[in-house]
């Protein structure tokens, strides 16, 4: 590594446009990833939640996906979707599969029978019980997936930048490269502001959406 | 109102039937009780009749209509249903909560807030908890809230299923209280779950005591059940204390009140034992005008008390006329006195019961 002082400032300031683009890139990157999780792994919980013996299959196929070293996983989808978004975003979404949906069954799981019971006993159709009751009950448990989910997503994107991408990846990867501290450590430490800002965020959406898991009896 | 005509259920992969070739006939604007031991199908009974259990055979009529004519969610919602651990939506409020039913009718918002406050009046719910969250309010207002709820759309037919299970015995009485003078007004047609035979009695216009596979051992009022139960799996339900439970239906004013050893203030020593000797105690009570404050005994006079200066002792217990046979042998054998003293609502003596009268109401 090279002399000299850990970041330099210098730097910093005169690359702020880089900064921001990759910022917007990093958090791009994110958001697609983790509500195109939400969009496969929403039906699929779904399904797990309504048919017990579905879940068994579902989650041993996310697991797998899940286990798969993120390098790997890259390099051998290079040949076929090249150095795209697509090639990125499968990667991602694959990541976010096994989280997403084991809390959202949990989530629905952990509705009260009684509650489940006095809905349909009142009248409600299948369909409106879910949107209406089970669905806005399961929230905290879905939250806090989507919490976990995105919190890896934003330190999975970094790995993109092997791919042309990766968001605050791509500074880590040229200091490594260039063996210049600075980039690697803004990076880095963008990564897990980010990351931290967009937990941040969901609690608040998770406050918001829950008001009725916030208040309790005095 | 209810009929169910030869209804069975066997749950599938279940060797025995829960509820075999039941037949019974549920009356217009009554609380009829199914009660039972666990595994008798009186759940699985109640939910057929609003088909959250379909029956394997049988047919379950309401008013002349049967419940498979309407599409199982619309007939749910002519149905108030009340369950034991309530089912309140944990994330709706209190308001919200009540507006269920006329909302899935389709209700107008004006309609249905005017029908929620109507409601929270009803079961003295303070309008004040309208957007608290069930989490915010006691056991007894959350069942109150359930009862409001199964009453929104006004459904002439409610299914309350335990649904003062899950409270301490001092709310549960309360409700129940509450529940039967509001029913006094609504005339429900109201069927009723329960494993506790003496909220049967106490609530039940009609029982239904039903054994293990769904068999209906007898359908009588509670006092016709408490005196001539059908058979020894009946009166071993009704349990020991059968006489007492009895009691406990029986209001004091059904009775003639004996007036006691009774004397004036006034009265000398003469007169006060030839009264004792003549109703063979060893006190009486003393009257001011149509008042009796209390007694004095035997000991008292001999221990120097002096007609007229005599200090009466107050009787533990004074009853009224809406009271119980129950609470009257309550008063009986935990007095000196050995009677009950009974008073209206002015404080002005009415009579006394003795252990006698009492037993006699029974044994007759």
């Amino acid at each position: 590594m090279n002399e000299g002082p850990l970041v330099r400032w210098d730097w910093v300031w005169s690359h702020l446009d880089d900064i921001w683009e990759l910022t917007v890139q990093h958090v791009v990157l994110t958001v697609i990833a983790v509500s195109l999780g939400l969009v496969i792994a929403g039906p699929l919980a779904y399904y797990g939640y309504r048919h017990y013996a579905a879940r068994g299959p579902i989650t041993w196929v996310a697991g797998v996906l899940y286990t798969i070293p993120s390098l790997a996983l890259f390099a051998f989808l290079v040949p076929f979707t090249g150095l795209s978004i697509l090639t990125a975003e499968i990667g991602l979404v694959g990541y976010t599969l096994l989280i997403l949906f084991r809390n959202i069954v949990a989530g629905l799981d952990a509705v009260p029978d009684g509650v489940i019971e006095a809905a349909t006993g009142m009248g409600y159709t299948d369909r409106r019980r879910f949107w209406e009751v089970e669905l806005p009950l399961a929230m905290p448990v879905i939250i806090a997936g989507i919490r976990i989910a995105t919190v890896t997503t934003v330190g999975l994107v970094t790995v993109t930048s092997l791919i042309s991408y990766g968001g605050y990846g791509k500074f880590i990867l040229q200091g490594l490269n260039r063996f210049f501290n600075t980039q690697i450590i803004i990076g880095a430490v963008l990564s897990v502001l980010l990351a931290t800002v967009a937990d941040v965020l969901l609690i608040r959406l998770e406050r918001r959406v829950t008001p009725w898991a916030q208040r309790r009896s005095e | 109102m209810i009929e169910l005509e030869h209804v069975s259920k066997t749950f599938p992969g279940s060797p025995s039937p829960a509820v075999e070739d039941l037949s019974l006939s549920i009356a217009e604007g009554e609380i009829t009780v199914l009660v039972g031991p666990s595994g008798c199908g009186k759940t699985t009974t109640m939910k057929m009749i609003n088909r959250l259990v379909e029956p394997t055979s049988g047919r379950i009529t309401i008013a002349g209509d049967d419940v498979t004519k309407l599409q199982a969610f619309e007939l749910r919602r002519r149905i108030g249903y009340v369950i034991q651990q309530i089912g309140l939506f944990p994330h709706k409020t209190v308001g919200e909560n009540i507006a269920t039913v006329p909302k899935l009718l389709g209700w107008d918002q004006t309609k249905i807030q005017t029908r929620v406050d109507e409601l929270m009046d009803v079961v003295e719910i303070d309008v004040s908890m309208r957007d608290r969250y069930p989490s915010e309010l006691s056991g007894g207002q959350r069942q109150r809230v359930g009862v409001a709820r199964a009453l929104a759309a006004d459904p002439p037919v409610m299914l309350m299923d335990e649904p003062f299970g899950a409270v301490d015995p001092i709310v549960r009485n309360n409700l129940q209280d509450q529940f039967l003078a509001l029913q006094q007004t609504l005339r429900k047609t109201i069927v009723f779950v329960t494993h506790d035979i003496d909220e049967a009695v106490r609530i039940g216009d009609r029982i239904a005591i039903l054994n293990v596979g769904g068999v209906l051992e007898q359908l009588a009022t509670p006092n016709e059940l408490l005196r001539n139960p059908a058979n020894p799996f009946v009166s071993d339900f009704l349990g020991t204390d059968r006489g007492i439970k009895r009691l406990s239906l029986i209001p004091i004013s059904t009775v003639a009140l004996d007036p006691g050893p009774i004397v004036a203030g006034t009265a000398s020593a003469s007169d006060i034992a030839a009264m004792m000797s003549r109703y063979g105690t060893d006190w009486v009570g003393v009257r001011t005008g149509t008042r009796v404050d209390g007694w004095v005994g035997l000991g008292d006079l001999d221990a120097g008390a002096v007609p007229p200066d005599f200090a009466a002792r107050p009787f533990a217990t004074r009853l009224r006329p809406n009271s119980s046979l129950k609470e009257a042998l309550d008063a009986v054998v935990s007095s000196h006195t050995s009677v009950a003293a009974v008073f209206d609502e002015h404080e002005n003596y009415l009579g006394m019961l003795s252990a006698d009268t009492i037993s006699s109401e029974i044994v007759q």
